[in-house]
């Protein structure tokens, strides 16, 4: 009777930390694959629950809808403790079963299976001897195994984001923070008295460039090498100095001046120097991001009146617009495989994310609420993640490129802004 | 109870006055009446006095709408330090010219005096557009000062778009006093 007892408190404490770090997912996909993860054998005494974050990371990316716990008929640890058919009855495609068992060295040994219910076989299994710390990496990177296995595309659950945090009130309102994807694991990299705007990833994920007001309230550029946390400044020009964004080669960044008295895209060097101007015009050009053909740029530009997005070529500069809808069109970001613009669209006065197929040539509207900014695409395209409001306070929401998923991401203290998906790391 | 004969008595003496100034009477008709300039030749007008040109600020409700030009915000001398803007406009507001001139002639008599023009966007629209967009209202403060005859090197200009609210609602209002300059003096402070 004792351990009954003893085992149903386990039981409800496993569900109120599972609670906690589910993620809130509005809107999912109805064909959501439906996968079954047994919670691993150990994890309750670990201090990570690898197979909890993994079970939260297949359900945020929307192509996944885990079987709830209390529901599972069996939970079985090893292969041969598996009955296919207590799945099989709950309508179970896949099976993820392992265990977390600390090791006389300090690490734990973490091993898992993914497994076919249909076929009734093994897909395939792997170990991982992490330190305490890497347990969540882990758990990550084993999210990422299963997402490539099923759905053919590499899983983005490993990666980074950065964003911008107001904290009013606070001696240092403004801060930049780094984070896992999941919005877990903050370090606050920069605070600041003054406003900090527009972060951006080199491609191989190893520094950061923005900008930040902190000298004596003027906006410079600075270039970040995370590891070391030294930085330079790259751009203080008379004026702005705005909107970075790093070139798929990792030398140059394309950033906005104002030092001749208009808004107008440059071209320099990570190490700065080699200033190089590529647009000229009245009106304000601004919000470039580099294609990933390392030739071309897209940017928000008021050449024709009202904000658009047009898209430049910086050995020629020559520049063509490519947004026709609406009056208002800003701030782009581009997909990996450069098929796809994701951008600042208002319509009736509210602020969404649209999505631009430059192959098929269609728009459409991703989001719904009405102060949506900042789209930021994973590195593997599936998802944007994106600044809005709830409450009348900036929080940070995800939606996949198609629509059809959507997660509200944990929401953190005072405003969050201006997300940025690292690469893959 | 004496007290409140005097000001009562004032009142009705008002409207007196103010009835024997301005308003025809029943008598007047014949002058008032426009159809009467056709027929008649000769025969004098009554021309009513023009109202003041100074507009009575508490009678002006203030609204969003109207913020960026509302009198209360302007007192024509430097003790006033925000200019506010119109939605999407980077005109400076007639209502703030005497403003500017205050500061104008405070800089133009103070040369060591230096002022800082922080433009603000309110919060709608893309943050980088928004600062950009900002940095035209503070110069076209710039430009205000400069035809008055300040010298380019008593002005900065420093755009903070959407960064800085002054009002943190989401209302038309709290967006109203969001689209701003502010004139902040790094020396030479009036």
């Amino acid at each position: 009777m004792k351990r009954l007892i003893l085992a149903l408190v386990l039981a409800t404490l496993t569900v109120a930390a599972r609670a906690e770090l589910l993620i809130k997912v509005t809107e999912g996909r109805v064909d959501a694959v439906p996968i079954a993860i047994v919670p691993f054998d150990g994890d309750n005494e670990a201090p990570e629950q690898v197979s909890a974050i993994v079970e939260a990371d297949l359900h945020r990316s929307g192509q996944f809808k885990p079987l709830p716990v209390k529901n599972m008929l069996s939970r079985p640890h090893t292969k041969d403790a598996i009955i296919y058919r207590d799945f099989r009855v709950l309508g179970q495609e896949y099976l993820v079963i392992g265990h977390t068992k600390p090791r006389d060295d300090g690490r734990y040994e973490v091993t898992y299976g993914l497994y076919d219910v249909g076929r009734q076989r093994e897909l395939f299994s792997e170990s991982y001897s992490p330190t305490k710390a890497q347990l969540r990496d882990v758990a990550h990177a084993i999210s990422d195994r299963i997402y490539e296995e099923l759905t053919g595309i590499p899983g983005a659950f490993s990666t980074k984001i950065l964003y911008v945090t107001h904290n009013r009130g606070a001696k240092l309102p403004y801060q930049l923070q780094y984070a896992d994807a999941d919005g877990h694991r903050v370090k606050t990299i920069l605070s600041s008295g003054e406003p900090i705007m527009s972060p951006s990833w080199s491609p191989d994920g190893s520094k950061i460039a923005y900008v930040s007001f902190e000298n004596n309230g003027k906006p410079n550029i600075y270039v970040h090498d995370l590891a070391s946390g030294q930085r330079s400044v790259v751009s203080r020009e008379r004026g702005i100095n705005g909107a970075p964004s790093w070139s798929p080669d990792g030398q140059r960044l394309v950033i906005t001046l104002s030092k001749d008295g208009n808004p107008e895209l440059y071209m320099v060097n990570v190490s700065g120097g080699g200033l190089t101007r590529l647009t000229d015009n009245y009106g304000i050009d601004t919000e470039a991001r580099w294609m990933p053909d390392g030739e071309h740029v897209v940017f928000t530009s008021s050449r024709s009146g009202g904000p658009q997005i047009y898209m430049l070529n910086v050995n020629d500069r020559s520049a063509r617009r490519v947004s026709f809808e609406g009056n208002y069109n800003a701030r782009p970001d581009v997909t990996p495989d450069g098929r796809y613009l994701v951008y600042v669209h208002r319509r009736n006065g509210s602020f969404n994310v649209g999505v631009q197929d430059l192959q098929r040539g269609t728009f459409d509207i991703v989001t719904q609420t009405n102060m949506d900014e900042s789209p930021s695409v994973a590195p593997n395209g599936s998802m944007v993640i994106y600044g809005t409001q709830r409450r009348g306070t900036g929080v940070l929401e995800a939606v996949s490129i198609d629509g059809r998923v959507k997660v509200e991401l944990p929401s953190k203290e005072g405003e969050v802004r201006e997300p940025a998906w690292s690469p893959f790391l | 109870m004496r007290s409140f004969v005097n000001p009562l008595f004032a009142v009705i003496l008002a409207g007196v006055l103010a009835a024997c100034s301005s308003t025809p009477t029943e008598q007047d008709t014949s002058a008032t009446d426009t159809s009467g300039m056709d027929s008649q030749t000769g025969t004098t007008q009554p021309v009513e006095r023009p109202e003041s040109t100074r507009p009575d600020t508490s009678s002006v409700p203030l609204t969003a709408d109207n913020f960026h030009n509302h009198p209360s915000n302007y007192d024509g001398t430097t003790d006033t330090r925000v200019i506010y803007f119109a939605f999407d406009s980077n005109t400076v507001p007639a209502a703030a010219f005497e403003t500017l001139r205050a500061h104008a002639t405070y800089l133009k008599n103070n040369a060591n005096a230096k002022l800082r023009l922080e433009g603000h966007a309110d919060e709608r629209g893309t943050r980088e557009y928004n600062v950009a967009l900002s940095e035209r209202r503070a110069q076209a403060v710039q430009k205000f000062l400069r035809v008055q005859g300040v010298s380019s090197s008593q002005l900065e200009v420093v755009s903070y778009g959407e960064e800085k609210p002054a009002a943190f609602g989401h209302s038309e209002m709290d967006w109203a006093k969001n689209r701003r300059v502010e004139l902040n003096y790094v020396s030479g402070r009036p």
